[in-house]
Parts: C-alpha cells; sequence; structure tokens
C-alpha cells in the first residue's frame, strides 16, 4: 500500500497523445487528398535533333500523312498495317530512322499509331514534322 | 481501499489501447507524403490513341494536354503554343523532368508536330500519353 502514491504519479507523467493524433490525421488527411496517381502510358519519341552526315547519307524513311487519313510512302497509300514491314525491310544492317511528314487536317491519333508502329518495329528513332507548303 | 483501488485498475482498462492505431496512422502518414508527386493536371480529358507497344512513363512529369479543338492545356488553362518552352522550363527547373503530351486523337497531327518540337527545344524526354491497345 505503500507503493501507491508512485503509481498515481507516474500516471499523472503520461504524455496526452490525443493532440498528437489529431494533428497526424489532419496531414494524413492532406496528404490524402493532396497525391494524384497520375499513371500514364505511352509512347517516346526520341529523335536526336542533330544535321549530322550520316542522314544525308542514308536519308530517313519518310511516311506521308495527308488531310484526307491515308499513310503514303514515296506517293503510295500503304495503310497503317504496311508501316511496320515498310520499316523493317528498309535497311538489313541498321534500323532506321522514320520521319513522318503530317499535312494540315490529319489526325493526331493516326500520327500516334504510325509512330507506335514504326518503333513497334524497331525504327531507331521517330520524329514527326509538318509538311511545308 | 482495496475497492477502490480495483476501481481504478478497471478503470484504466476499459479505455482503448490507441498505440497500435499510432502506428497505423504513422505508416500511412508516411507512405503519403512520399507519394505526393503534385502533379498539375491539365485540366481537361482527352480521348488518348490507342496503341500496341505502350510503356510506363516517368510518374513525375510536366504535363500538357492537345484538346479535340487543338487548344493546348497545361495546369488547367489554355495555353498558346508559343508560351510551351517557358512554361516547361519554369516547370523543370534544375530537376529532370519529363514532359508529357497528352493529345486527343481527333487532334490536328500538325498542331502536335509544332507542340512536340516546341517542347524538345527546352526538354529532352517528351513522350505521347497513349492507351493499352485492349
Amino acid at each position: 500500500m505503500k507503493r501507491k502514491p508512485t503509481s498515481f504519479q507516474n500516471e499523472q507523467t503520461e504524455i496526452n497523445v490525443s493532440p498528437l493524433i489529431d494533428m497526424v490525421f489532419i496531414l494524413l488527411i492532406f496528404f490524402i487528398v493532396a497525391t494524384s496517381f497520375v499513371n500514364e502510358i505511352g509512347i517516346s519519341s526520341s529523335y536526336k535533333d542533330s544535321n549530322s552526315k550520316t542522314d544525308i547519307e542514308r536519308p530517313p524513311l519518310s511516311f506521308n500523312l495527308p488531310g484526307s487519313g491515308q499513310v503514303l510512302l514515296n506517293g503510295n497509300q500503304i495503310g497503317l498495317e504496311g508501316v511496320a514491314p515498310k520499316v523493317r525491310t528498309f535497311s538489313t544492317y541498321e534500323p532506321p530512322s522514320v520521319i513522318i511528314q503530317v499535312s494540315e487536317g490529319a489526325k493526331a491519333g493516326l500520327a500516334t499509331q504510325v509512330m507506335d508502329q514504326a518503333l513497334l518495329a524497331g525504327a531507331k528513332a521517330v520524329k514527326l514534322t509538318v509538311v511545308a507548303r | 481501499m482495496k475497492l477502490r483501488r480495483r476501481s481504478i485498475l478497471e478503470e484504466e482498462d476499459e479505455s482503448i489501447n490507441v498505440s497500435p492505431l499510432i502506428d497505423v496512422v504513422f505508416i500511412l502518414l508516411i507512405f503519403f507524403i512520399v507519394s505526393a508527386t503534385f502533379v498539375t493536371l491539365p485540366g481537361v480529358e482527352v480521348a488518348r490513341p490507342r496503341v500496341k507497344n505502350a510503356s510506363s512513363l516517368q510518374k513525375n512529369s510536366v504535363l500538357f494536354a492537345l484538346s479535340e479543338k487543338n487548344q493546348i492545356f497545361h495546369a488547367g488553362k489554355s495555353v498558346q503554343l508559343s508560351d510551351v518552352p517557358p512554361l516547361i522550363s519554369q516547370a523543370i527547373k534544375d530537376r529532370d523532368k519529363p514532359v508529357v503530351i497528352q493529345v486527343d486523337q481527333w487532334a490536328d497531327a500538325t498542331m502536335l508536330a509544332k507542340l512536340v518540337s516546341e517542347a524538345k527545344k527546352v526538354s529532352p524526354s517528351v513522350s505521347l500519353a497513349t492507351l493499352k491497345n485492349r
């Protein structure tokens, strides 16, 4: 029974954690609300914008996207399915660079799909350019 | 004396032990602090084109959106093409953040080409956001 005062004192000195919990909860809610999980998937068009001499030596494969929604290579319509075979057979020893020349009215979705097909077929780099009129 | 002591003990037993709760809340808090990247969304919903070989892009990136009506959006506002390079350099500062363009599949491809080339002026990595094909 003599110990009782000390045990009582021990209880008194215990830290009150309720304000701490309140604060932590507020922080937690703030970070939950502020966190926006942006989980994008996509394609990257890596193109070294160099005017190196090798480009002149081996001209890159150039697709044309006119406003009518076709895919042209050297003036021949090849369609979206024809892109990958052309990229594959263009060069035997080196994956080609691909330039996609788009005209006014061509849809970005088609351009993206052509880029995708070219990259799928192993193109080294893909670049979008606007056709100079 | 005996009775009183017992009642105090009982009272203490009745109060809920909050230490595990605090532990869990702290773990959640640390998780959300670490995962918070504070990405400013472009503020417009676009119909992304579907492609075959889409890969996961880096999460902490500067986002631009090209809408169906060929408007460029960044951080909830419509911006001009000429404003894009300063906006990117302002957003990336010294860190190496890639640029991600959310393009609508019905947007004009010439606009996309111009936007990509503008972005390439200041950022080495420019990607197009797409959807996985099925």
